[in-house]
């Protein structure tokens, strides 16, 4: 099969649009960010836990059973914490914020509470009515995010390095621009959807950054081999044609991909879900940004130079 | 076949052959059932699971604590003429260091100077000058996170998990990994509890009613306690007068004993925590301590009330759990408490001499039994003991009794610790991830397979050929590596298929684009596999770059992404670059080949 070959479209002809489109969605990204970012226990601290009932709850009845948690004689009213389901409507997750003074085992003794309310709907074994339960304390969530940023800077700084000395340190900056672009806008949509952000999802940002570098390459060494040849003049035209020599591979691999990440967006189960979801749209940002900002910047940069 | 490519079958072979055989273990353990694995004989299995590809916690179920050991409690244990100013210097100290990622004793120093506090003065066996004592006190507190990993050694082991993990994290944290534990509750309890073992005397009933009586003076004297449950976040607060705070109003009588209503403690706790009243315990040594469990009792208005008890009694231990030797789980045979579980415990000699002399000298009197704080019992001693055997009662179960017999029998923790991160993962949860992950990631990959087939034909069969051994090969590593695949992991794992068949696709366009030029088919191939060979290189080595730093830096899940991450690449490049183009080279060094079937 052969019909992605000999395609002469004009992308750079769109660059002023492609840039107009980046800039709304990163600007919308940011509010949103600013908004409220659904911030997982894991950074910034806090107990969260699943249940699993032998039949159907609604959330109020959940949120009611959690007004009056007695742990070692210190009461709570947790009505006001997030509750959502988990995969089905027996199914539950309770996300609770860190207290000052939280009593030891604090997460169990929540579990405890409810089961006792609710015995009548939970299953007869305890252990299989907790599906997971997770307490980061406060001073945890701080070093967890702090390693995590520290270690996505720290590769970003090296990656930049590394492109500066392979290409040149304008494809550097181009390729590390489409990445914060990439994380920027996905975080965004993500922040959408209203999933919130773990140490796992993380992890597929990270596969991103992977993903959209790898097409970024791709595109940019093609644009340094063509420079050879034409070297900055005409540059659109160049980088147009490197585009469209590459794009039989981009859009190959860029639907392989995401024939994998959509299968585990259905199939996946309810944790991979989340993790699926930013993954598919990391990949679709990381295409178009390979050919709008990482080539679209040097278009631009090497048009201002000459 | 000519020499060079022969070379490279064998090199190909072996490095497949490799992959096959370190996955063997694995692919074994896999599939064996219980029932086999039982045949089996200790050391196989052993080997069997030390060579597998380990499934995380997030998939197996299980938990995972992270443990962070108090070592402001540890400077307190180890300070001696303690006084005012060293009280409020760890008071600061401790609340600094909870809210403070910094490394404790940096904190510790720039206090000490801070607040002009003269370490020699408290700290005279450790040193003479402030760097002396310091050096020697994190000396001691690695001492004690080394005594307490082998503590929680010992009682996971009691309490029978397979291959627990457990390690130190800095120097103040122990993290401990149980895979497919069942009772979360009941290995968290296990993990987190001191074990401190104290034999103590109950006061008699004259000086309890006195010191009642001061109580409450003193506690209608201060409001402070007003001010102090405004700052307790969350308690009921109910605005109460003075005269329902006193302490005795608070106080039933159950029998014998004085008991609270459980809903009354934090009432309870607020008066105990009084300045002034604490002064006044410690003055007269004593002290307030709960029984372990509430019991339900029926009130005068007929309604069911959960009461503790509570006991007077010196501040100081008669003999605590160092002496204990052993301690078994019994059913007990006579008595109140007969065909209800009890924890018989046995003393060294050293230990049973001075139990002798503890329960001749106060016969008549009642001696409490307390673990971690909380009173089991309080029986009066008839007689002298000799032989030093004595029993602990009042336990929900027989569960909860073995528990104790562990704990007591593998030491009590030098230091208490704290639970600061924690994730259990039910099996059920962690088995379904397993499961659809794994359905889901075989569909997808028969999709892809499916995809390039149909896209390059023959080429495509190859392509497929190369992903597959990809992701053996890689699995086959992270059995050698004996890594532990998490979810982040698979997601590092599809993220190589991606690039797995990048590097295919890459090298696929070139050779077809080189054909377009009109050249023939070894050339193309040559010119195709040389050109795409930089692009992959260089992609591959980025992503390598962060796949490399986020292992460095990177905490649990991270880790494990980028583990597989940098493998992967590694893997992927070696099968896209040397096998497949290992397959083109020999068919068409077979035949004379006119079209090829891209």
């Amino acid at each position: 099969m052969d019909f992605l070959s000999n395609t002469k479209i004009n992308f750079m002809a769109l660059k002023k649009a492609g840039f107009t489109l980046s800039s709304a969605l990163a600007i919308g990204s940011i509010l949103m960010l600013m908004l409220g970012i659904n911030l997982g226990i894991d950074f910034k601290g806090g107990t969260m836990v699943g249940l699993s009932f032998s039949e159907d709850v609604t959330i109020q009845e959940v949120r009611s059973s959690l007004e009056n948690i007695t742990i070692d004689g210190n009461e709570f009213d947790l009505s006001g914490e997030e509750v959502k389901y988990f995969g089905s409507n027996s199914d539950v997750m309770i996300k609770i914020k860190s207290f000052e003074n939280e009593p030891k085992n604090f997460g169990q003794g929540v579990i405890n509470n409810i089961y006792e309310i609710m015995k009548n709907k939970a299953p007869e074994d305890k252990n299989e009515f907790v599906l997971s339960l997770g307490t980061v304390s406060p001073k945890v969530g701080t070093e967890l995010s702090g390693k995590a940023l520290w270690s996505i800077v720290s590769a970003l700084v090296l990656i930049l390095f590394y492109i500066s000395i392979r290409f040149e340190f304008r494809f550097a900056i181009g390729a590390i621009l489409a990445l914060v672009h990439d994380i920027l806008i996905t975080l965004g949509i993500f922040s959408l959807t209203g999933y919130e952000i773990t140490l796992s999802t993380i992890a597929a940002f990270l596969t991103i950054v992977g993903y959209s570098l790898n097409d970024t390459i791709v595109i940019l060494d093609r644009i340094r081999e063509n420079m050879k040849s034409s070297g900055t003049v005409m540059f659109e035209n160049t980088i147009n044609k490197s585009i469209n020599q590459s794009l039989g591979r981009t859009l190959i691999t860029s639907l392989t991909t995401l024939l994998v990440i959509i299968v585990l967006l259905i199939y996946g189960g309810e944790i991979i879900r989340p993790f699926a979801f930013t993954m598919m749209v990391g990949v679709i940002i990381g295409t178009y940004s390979s050919i709008y900002i990482a080539s679209g910047f040097l278009a631009s940069i090497y048009k201002s130079s000459n | 076949m000519n020499n060079g490519l022969r070379t490279r079958l064998l090199l190909i072979l072996f490095i497949f052959g490799l992959g096959v055989y370190s996955l063997f273990p694995t692919m074994r353990y896999q599939f064996l059932s219980d029932e086999k694995k039982s045949l089996l004989s200790k050391n196989e299995v052993e080997y069997l699971e030390e060579n597998t590809i380990k499934q995380g916690l997030d998939l197996k179920g299980g938990i995972y604590i992270v443990l962070e050991v108090d070592l402001p409690q540890l400077i307190n244990n180890l300070a001696s003429n303690k006084d005012k100013k060293f009280e409020i210097f760890l008071d600061d100290l401790s609340n600094q260091y909870s809210n403070n990622t910094g490394d404790f004793f940096t904190l510790f120093e720039k206090n000490a100077i801070d607040k002009d506090l003269k370490l020699p003065r408290y700290f005279i066996n450790y040193g003479k000058t402030k760097d002396q004592i310091t050096e020697q006190l994190k000396l001691e507190a690695d001492d004690a996170i080394n005594r307490i990993i082998e503590i929680i050694q010992n009682r996971v082991d009691q309490f029978g998990v397979s291959e627990p993990t457990i390690q130190k994290q800095g120097s103040d944290r122990v993290i401990v990994e149980l895979a497919g534990i069942q009772d979360s509750e009941r290995a968290r309890s296990l993990l987190q509890s001191t074990a401190l073992l104290e034999l103590m005397i109950v006061k008699n009933v004259e000086s309890t009613n006195t010191i009642i009586r001061q109580i409450d003076n003193l506690a209608n004297t201060s409001n402070s306690i007003e001010d102090k449950k405004t700052d307790v976040e969350n308690l009921f607060s109910t605005d109460e007068g003075a005269n329902d705070l006193q302490f005795s109003s608070l106080l039933i009588g159950v029998g014998n004993d004085i008991g609270i209503e459980k809903n009354n403690l934090d009432k309870l706790n607020a008066i105990l925590e009084q300045e002034s009243i604490k002064q006044l315990l410690d003055a007269t040594n004593g002290q307030f301590l709960l029984s372990n469990s509430a019991k339900t009792f029926i009130n005068d208005f007929g309604d069911e009330e959960e009461i503790y008890i509570v006991y007077h009694l010196n501040k100081n231990a008669e003999l605590t759990g160092g002496v204990i030797e052993n301690a078994q789980v019994r059913i007990a045979q006579s008595g109140v408490t007969a065909g209800q579980p009890i924890v018989q415990m046995e003393m060294s000699s050293a230990g049973s001499r001075e139990w002798a002399r503890i329960t001749g000298a106060n016969i008549q009197k009642r001696i409490a039994i307390v673990l971690d704080k909380k009173v089991h019992m309080a029986p009066v001693i008839n007689s002298q003991i000799f032989g030093g055997a004595t029993v602990i009662e009042g336990l929900d179960s027989v569960n909860e009794a073995e528990d104790i017999a562990i704990v007591l029998r593998a030491g009590a923790l030098p230091v208490p610790v704290t639970i600061v991160e924690e994730r259990t993962v039910g099996a059920s949860l962690g088995a379904d991830s397993v499961n659809q992950g794994t359905y889901s990631m075989i569909i997808g990959l028969l999709l892809v397979i499916l995809f390039i087939v149909l896209y390059y034909r023959m080429s495509g069969f190859i392509a497929s050929f190369s992903v597959i051994w990809t992701l053996i090969l890689l699995l086959g590593v992270l059995a050698l590596l004996q890594a532990t695949l998490t979810l982040p992991g698979i997601a590092g794992l599809i993220l190589t298929v991606g690039m797995s068949v990048d590097a295919n696709v890459i090298i696929f366009e070139r050779i077809k684009e080189e054909l377009r030029k009109g050249k023939a088919i070894r050339s193309a191939i040559d010119a195709g596999y040389q050109r795409a060979i930089t692009t992959i290189v260089d992609a591959n080595l980025t992503t390598g770059i962060a796949a490399a730093v986020l292992y460095q830096y990177g905490s649990g899940p991270i880790k494990g992404f980028a583990t597989v991450l940098f493998w992967g690449i590694i893997v992927s490049m070696f099968t896209a670059i040397i096998v497949t183009r290992f397959v083109f080279d020999f068919i068409t060094s077979r035949r004379n080949i006119e079209k090829l079937s891209i």
